[in-house]
């Protein structure tokens, strides 16, 4: 009886122990890590997509320089706009 | 050629040339590889719920362990809703996850490492969300592409920003994954040559580094197959729960 006694003492003070661990640790998981490496290319995606479109477009209308740079700058826009919402998300967090 | 950092990416053919019409369908090492890697999946989940013990063995805690980490990060990011889902996200993290880690190996073959592996595990998540947002909202998902108390003067531009946003999902997901993984072993290799040619007397500083890498290079694996999983739910919480 006493054996068991001791146990549930004992099993009180590790749960307290791994609750204070926790607390400690918010903030600085390797969740955090992600969203610095997501952010990094979220930019670059957009303007990839947003040049390859205006490309296109430029191939098929003949419009050879003029879609391109108009893409390009609504690519850089639309990437700015992922960074700035994924930044918000985190934020929020 | 064993100096070349990116002799490690070549893809050759194993066995015989198979050919189908004009798409070459020959057994590659990539090809090995992934099958080993879900081959591995296969039996490590079956050795881990073979015997349901009460106090678990090793490899039952971790199936148990990498069952309740994808199901806590589905309830997180995207509530309760997206619990059908959880056979698909396990799948592609543990696939992701183990593609990585068998590309630690020494003498192995990183899967992930290229870009046409994982840009159709991105157009797969990237096509299959779209179509559960038309499913559930019907023509309302397109919506999405109209942000709430935009000018009407704006909105011609807005939504095409929006489409380029929304097509980018797919080419940032895959080229995240993709370049991390290429640049880390491109870099671990280039340290193992610099040991061997500094030799003896200068190798011991890149030996260091090495495996310094190597262990960042297995944090990278692991973090690179969260955010892929991690970001297939937030994609999937936009289809079924409309906002943004």
């Amino acid at each position: 009886m006493k054996n068991l006694k001791e146990i549930s003492t004992r099993l009180e003070i590790a749960k307290k122990k791994i609750k204070i661990n926790l607390e400690k640790k918010k903030g600085s998981n390797a969740a955090s890590l992600g969203t610095a490496l997501k952010i990094s290319t979220e930019l670059v995606a957009a303007v990839i997509v947003g040049t390859t479109i205006g490309f296109l477009l430029d191939n098929w209308f003949g419009t050879k320089p003029l879609l391109i740079i108009i893409f390009f700058f609504m690519g850089v826009t639309a990437g700015i706009l992922n960074v700035f919402r994924s930044a918000k998300k985190m934020h929020k967090k | 050629m064993a100096l070349n950092p990116m002799h490690q990416f070549e893809v050759y053919r194993i066995g015989p040339e198979i050919n189908l019409g004009n798409i070459n369908l020959s057994f590659t090492n990539a090809s090995l590889f992934m099958l080993l890697s879900a081959i591995t999946i296969i039996i490590f989940l079956f050795l881990g719920t073979k015997k349901k013990l009460l106090i678990p063995s090793k490899i039952q805690v971790i199936t148990e362990m990498s069952y309740s980490f994808v199901a806590k990060m589905i309830s997180d990011t995207a509530g309760s809703k997206a619990k059908p889902f959880f056979p698909f996200i396990f799948t592609l993290f543990m696939f992701v996850l183990f593609c990585n880690m068998i590309g630690m190996l020494p003498y192995s073959f990183t899967v992930t490492s290229h870009i046409i592996v994982t840009l159709v595990l991105a157009v797969v998540v990237f096509i299959g969300v779209t179509i559960i947002g038309f499913i559930k909202h019907g023509i309302k998902y397109l919506e999405l592409f109209i942000p709430k108390g935009v000018p009407i003067v704006l909105l011609p531009l807005i939504v095409i920003i929006e489409i380029i946003s929304y097509l980018s999902r797919p080419v940032s997901l895959s080229v995240r994954l993709f370049a991390n993984m290429m640049a880390g072993h491109t870099m671990l290799k280039v340290f193992g040559g610099f040991v061997i040619s500094l030799g003896l007397l200068g190798g011991w500083l890149p030996l260091g580094f090495s495996v310094a890498l190597t262990g960042l290079e297995i944090l990278v694996a692991f973090l690179q197959a969260y955010v892929f999983a991690i970001l297939t739910c937030i994609y999937l919480n936009d289809a079924i729960n409309l906002h943004h």
